[in-house]
């Protein structure tokens, strides 16, 4: 009789058990629109990649220039691109390699020779100067490849069956097993980036010089730039700087739209000071991108900030004053006064206005002038060092106890804070360090040759370019623990020789004197992949070279720079011999008597 | 087995008839569990949906922001064939699941490029085939550019879990691509099982205390009914002293002191009837004894008298022989009265012993001979050649005959009175058939009657005292027999006595029949000796009829 009853708890449970679980598989359910699709109308790829195969049609030197700027753009389809313009047989023999292991021989193409042979193809044989190995990272690395030739084949591509056309240009037979990239293709196919990492001590960001195909769009430039700086500095520039924290990964993209950037990084240490200096490095390293950045560390976000606020109050160099220009005069230095730009007065007691060879004022960040000297020493042939630090006008004078047979012109290492002054000065073929007092400390070099002949500092004072045994080097500085190490100096190719002398016109830019046919002022970037000539009919031998370095604080004058040649002072923009009319503060010479001329000129800052 | 079933069902039905207490327990746990049941599901299915709801909004709101972030990443890509493409789709993946493969959370993110198969490969984190979870047409939907949902059950990682699968498509620069999360709902889903579990059980709790109830209170009600109803079955059965056990002042203590009441009440008057009728009955004995003494001395003077009758003149003769006359019948109904109450005090003994009933009828015929002659009716007898023994006390036998033979003969109207004698195994059966005026419908049972008379304004001149069919029906009853009556007006009347073949034994059929072959049956009958013809009649009845004539003495059976 308990059936019924039964029957419906039974019907209960089944109700229960079968009507409201989980099921196992509903029906779709839509909730809605997803995003829209943006569409591609922001991408124009084309625009920016190199020359396809047969861009050039039949003739020969426009498609060796395609095939040496075919390896441009990313670098995952380099090989790709390069093999477009191998034949088809031949494109086992380039080997490919993946990823961070693409790197790109940078050359400068100095001559082609074109051969035809009797079987319809021709013989190329060009003559090249290793300029260096782009890397995947964007870095142009010292060359590897010591090659100054290479030979291939071309043959027409009609030859393969098709039609005799003219536009179907050539196949490369035979290629060099290296992706080759001309000077000019990587003008043309690259934007230069400038990215800053913090010096060892973590007072002042020293500039890193990158390539960013241009193939690459602009969106992607935040990431490509955060995945530079999570990469590290440049191997020449590691002694000095300090790159990301290790194990820092960038967590996916970096992404931005509408002026706002999002940066999001795996990265170890988190006191706010790093941090903020981090982000400092960022607004700095994305160049004039405004907007507002974002970061994110561990997915934790700090707070938004303007790039462009926060770039404002972190000058990347302290003294944004114009420069003075100063020139020696009669074994003093005097003012030099040109129409547009301001002129002071020289920072020096009379006194100690006596003797100068040749001399470097700075200011240093306490209105302190920091003046170094050549002065001529107890005979004629030998000099001393100089040196006297105070706010203006400086009267005491310490001079270095020995005295040498030759002496640059000494330069200031220029910091951040308020710490003692320290220069660099090359004497007697070797680099000496100096202080305040003008003690003088020999600085080892890791050069083939201790032929040092001239020194310069960068506006950063992280980093100089020396010039030894007639070439050109660079080297960043140490300056921890009170003394100064030079990094191993990494020579840049340039096609000048003989050099003589250095100072640096830009961030990334040095202007060197040296001989190409004759003699000639270049600006070369700090890897020596870009070469302008400056002027190339010097005529003599230009012994004094300085420059006032532009950077992204004081944009004015622009490429000014001043050298001595032959006892005589030039300067540019306009570029005019400088007169001695043109120095203050000067008696006037008796008639009949020549007129000393200005020497040794150069800018205070 | 299936008779095995229908017993079952047959003492489970009789079960229901006979208890009220598994009626009124099994309707109340069949309603409770379908009002529980009905409010436990509503219950389970909120908190079901509510879970799933939850786990809904949280997912969409993971999957839309995740998507974002998707499109940003993927918007730096112009082409889906760029290498870094790849790169970044991983990383996504590996993101929006957390950033750590090891999780233990169990969701699972994908990427997939439905539009792009050869450029971009699907992703999933933690690394997971995902395509049998993701059903076409949640494909389908995705791809069309909504955000959608589905759950499935599959298995990703060890057991079969169910998922939401959350999709929503990723807008890109190059297209579209899709993301999805498949989030296992094994929290929800033990969650809502606990709920269920606990429903059910405070459910079947509920139900169960409910029936228990239900028995309680049917039973406290019930109760006192059965024992009213087993006293009331005592008290019918004769035991007039049984009570009720009063508890307490309630409807079921009322009830059982009503009954007591009732009880007593009945038992007092059944009392006081039950002295009546024994003073009644003591009074009829003690009367008719009281007369039998001064009858026997009126008796004498008027033998003596009667005797001398000659010597009187004729007047006073005849107030003699009319005294004579009226004494004898006195004599006879003061023997009858005596009898008459010696059944009524149970006194009557039977005196069986094996006896012939055939001398038996004879004696009686002859007894009545003279009578029969005198109103002439010829009596004729249908008795077996041999002797029919049966174990029967003679006298009354005789009595009940010489009463039944006696009525014939004088309601004989001239025509032959017929004694049948019938016997079988295990009885016998005398009837006696007279073709008077008959009985009338009904009559069959009164002519049994004390004083019964078929005509009041008829005198009372032939025999009879009015009491001789009553002490015969008594007699027969005290043989365990039966004596029953039969006639129709015009066709006279016949009565039959049927008597055990051995005393004590138990009658169940008689030898006779008790009407008679010739006797018209109602509405006609058939003709005699005819068939019937048994057919369809008028408006749907069954006709029963004489089958038409001519076509010989055969019986037809049609269809």
């Amino acid at each position: 009789m308990r059936r019924p009853s039964l029957l419906g708890a039974l019907g209960v449970m089944v109700l229960l058990g079968a009507g409201c679980g989980i099921p196992a598989v509903s029906d779709v359910r839509v909730d809605g629109k997803g995003g829209a699709v943006t569409g591609a109308g922001g991408f124009d790829v084309r625009r920016s990649e190199p020359p396809t195969r047969t861009a050039g049609g039949s003739d020969k030197e426009a498609f060796l220039r395609n095939f040496l700027s075919a390896a441009a753009g990313e670098p995952d389809r380099a090989y790709e691109r390069v093999k477009a313009f191998v034949a088809p047989e031949d494109k086992p023999r380039l080997q490919d390699k993946k990823g961070s292991e693409v790197a790109l021989n940078v050359v400068r193409l100095r001559e082609a020779v074109y051969t035809l042979n009797s079987d319809s193809t021709t013989t190329v044989k060009i003559t090249v100067q290793q300029i260096g190995v782009l890397r995947a990272n964007g870095t142009l690395a010292p060359p590897v490849a010591t090659e100054t030739e290479y030979e291939f084949g071309l043959r027409g591509a009609a030859l393969d069956g098709g039609t005799n056309d003219e536009r179907a240009g050539f196949y490369i037979l035979d290629p060099p097993n290296v992706l080759l990239l001309s000077d000019v293709a990587l003008k043309q196919y690259y934007q230069e980036e400038t990215i800053y990492f913090w010096s060892s001590d973590r007072s002042r960001l020293v500039p890193d010089q990158r390539y960013r195909p241009v193939a690459v769009p602009n969106e992607r430039r935040v990431n490509e730039v955060v995945k530079w700086l999570v990469g590290g500095p440049s191997d020449w520039l590691r002694p000095g700087v300090v790159g990301l924290p290790d194990r820092t990964e960038l967590i996916n993209n970096a992404t931005g739209a509408n002026n706002r950037w999002e940066v999001n990084l795996d990265m170890s240490g988190d006191d706010q000071n790093s941090i903020d200096q981090l982000i400092t490095q960022l607004a700095w390293s994305l160049g004039d991108l405004t907007g507002e950045l974002e970061l994110k560390i561990r997915n934790n976000s700090q707070p938004v900030q303007d790039l462009n606020e926060r770039r404002n109050p972190q000058q990347l160099y302290p003294n944004a004053q114009s420069p003075q220009r100063f020139g020696v005069y009669d074994g003093a230095i005097h003012p030099l006064d040109f129409d547009g730009e301001p002129s002071g007065t020289v920072p020096l007691a009379p006194e100690a206005n006596r003797n100068i060879i040749s001399a470097d004022l700075a200011l240093a960040r306490d209105q302190r002038v920091l003046a170094a000297m050549v002065v001529n020493g107890s005979s004629n042939g030998r000099y001393r060092l100089a040196v006297g630090t105070a706010v203006a006008p400086v009267s005491v004078i310490s001079r270095s106890g020995t005295e040498y047979s030759s002496m640059s012109r000494p330069v200031w290492l220029r910091t951040a804070d308020a710490r003692a002054g320290r220069g660099l000065v090359v004497a007697d073929g070797q680099l000496y360090r100096f202080d305040e007092a003008a003690r003088m400390y020999p600085v080892p070099l890791n050069l083939p040759t201790s032929d040092v002949t001239a020194v310069a500092a960068a506006l950063d004072g992280q980093r100089v370019a020396l010039i030894a045994g007639g070439k050109l080097y660079v080297a960043v500085v140490n300056l921890d623990g009170g003394g100064v190490s030079i990094g191993p100096p990494r020579q840049l190719a340039t096609s000048l020789t003989g050099l003589t002398a250095v100072d640096w016109g830009r961030e990334d830019r040095l202007v060197v004197a040296g001989s190409a046919r004759q003699q000639a002022i270049y600006e070369i970037s700090v890897d020596g992949a870009v070469e302008t000539p400056l002027r190339t009919d010097v005529g003599a031998k230009v012994n004094h070279l300085t420059a006032y370095p532009t950077n992204r604080v004081v944009r004015v004058p622009s490429g000014a720079y001043m050298y001595e040649a032959n006892g005589v002072a030039y300067r540019s923009s306009p570029f005019e011999r400088i007169e001695p009319d043109r120095v203050r503060d000067i008696a006037p010479v008796p008639a009949g008597v020549r007129p000393s001329n200005p020497s040794a000129p150069f800018f205070l800052y | 087995m299936s008779g095995r079933v229908a017993r079952v069902v047959a003492r489970v039905h009789q079960t229901w008839r006979r208890s009220l207490q598994v009626r009124v327990v099994t309707i109340t746990l069949v309603a409770s569990s379908l009002l529980v049941g009905g409010f436990a599901f509503l219950i389970a299915d909120k908190i079901t949906t509510i879970l799933l709801d939850s786990a809904r909004s949280d997912v969409r709101q993971r999957v839309t922001s995740g998507a974002s972030y998707a499109a940003k990443q993927v918007s730096l890509y112009g082409q889906p064939q760029e290498a870094q493409l790849q790169e970044t789709i991983d990383g996504t993946v590996n993101y929006l699941a957390g950033g750590d493969p090891q999780q233990t959370s169990g969701v699972v993110v994908a990427i997939t490029a439905d539009d792009y198969p050869t450029e971009i490969q699907t992703r999933t984190a933690p690394s997971a085939n995902v395509q049998l979870l993701i059903s076409p047409e949640l494909r389908a939907a995705v791809a069309d550019g909504k955000v959608a949902s589905q759950i499935r059950t599959g298995r990703l990682t060890g057991k079969s879990t169910k998922y939401l699968v959350y999709g929503s498509p990723v807008p890109t620069s190059f297209g579209q691509i899709e993301l999805y999360y498949l989030v296992p709902l094994t929290r929800q889903d033990v969650t809502a099982a606990d709920a269920r579990a606990t429903v059910v059980a405070t459910g079947v709790a509920l139900v169960i205390l409910l029936g228990l109830l239900a028995a309680l209170v049917t039973r406290l009600v019930v109760n006192p009914v059965r024992v009213a109803a087993r006293t009331a079955q005592r008290l019918s059965a004769g035991l007039l002293d049984q009570r009720m056990v009063v508890n307490g002042e309630d409807d079921l203590a009322l009830l059982a002191a009503s009954f007591n009441q009732m009880a007593t009440n009945l038992q007092r008057q059944i009392l006081r009837l039950e002295e009546m009728s024994r003073l009644q009955r003591r009074f009829t004995s003690d009367v008719s004894h009281e007369l039998r003494t001064p009858l026997t001395t009126v008796r004498m003077a008027a033998d003596l008298i009667f005797a001398e009758r000659d010597e009187f003149d004729p007047a006073v003769a005849r107030s003699a022989e009319l005294l004579q006359a009226e004494l004898d019948r006195f004599e006879e109904l003061l023997t009858d009265l005596l009898e008459i109450s010696r059944f009524d005090a149970g006194f009557a003994m039977l005196d069986s012993e094996p006896t012939d009933l055939v001398p038996v009828v004879h004696r009686v015929v002859d007894r009545l001979a003279g009578l029969a002659e005198r109103v002439g009716v010829p009596i004729e007898l249908d008795l077996p050649g041999a002797p029919v023994i049966a174990e029967v006390d003679p006298r009354r036998v005789e009595r009940v005959l010489r009463n039944l033979v006696g009525n014939a003969v004088e309601h004989g109207e001239a025509r032959p009175v017929l004694i049948t004698l019938g016997v079988d195994e295990t009885a016998v059966a005398i009837t006696v058939r007279d073709r008077g005026v008959g009985l009338k419908a009904g009559e069959e049972k009164l002519v049994f009657n004390r004083f019964w008379r078929a005509d009041p304004s008829r005198a009372r001149q032939t025999g009879g005292t009015g009491l001789g069919l009553s002490i015969s029906l008594e007699d027969a009853r005290l043989h365990g027999g039966w004596l029953e009556a039969w006639g129709a007006p015009g066709q006279g009347a016949q009565f039959r006595l049927t008597l055990p073949a051995r005393a004590g034994d138990r009658l169940t059929t008689s030898p006779l029949r008790l009407v008679p072959a010739d006797a018209a049956l109602p509405f006609g009958g058939p003709r005699d000796g005819g068939p019937l013809a048994i057919g369809p009649g008028t408006g749907g009845a069954l006709a029963i009829g004489p089958a038409p004539t001519g076509d010989g003495q055969r019986a037809e059976v049609r269809s």
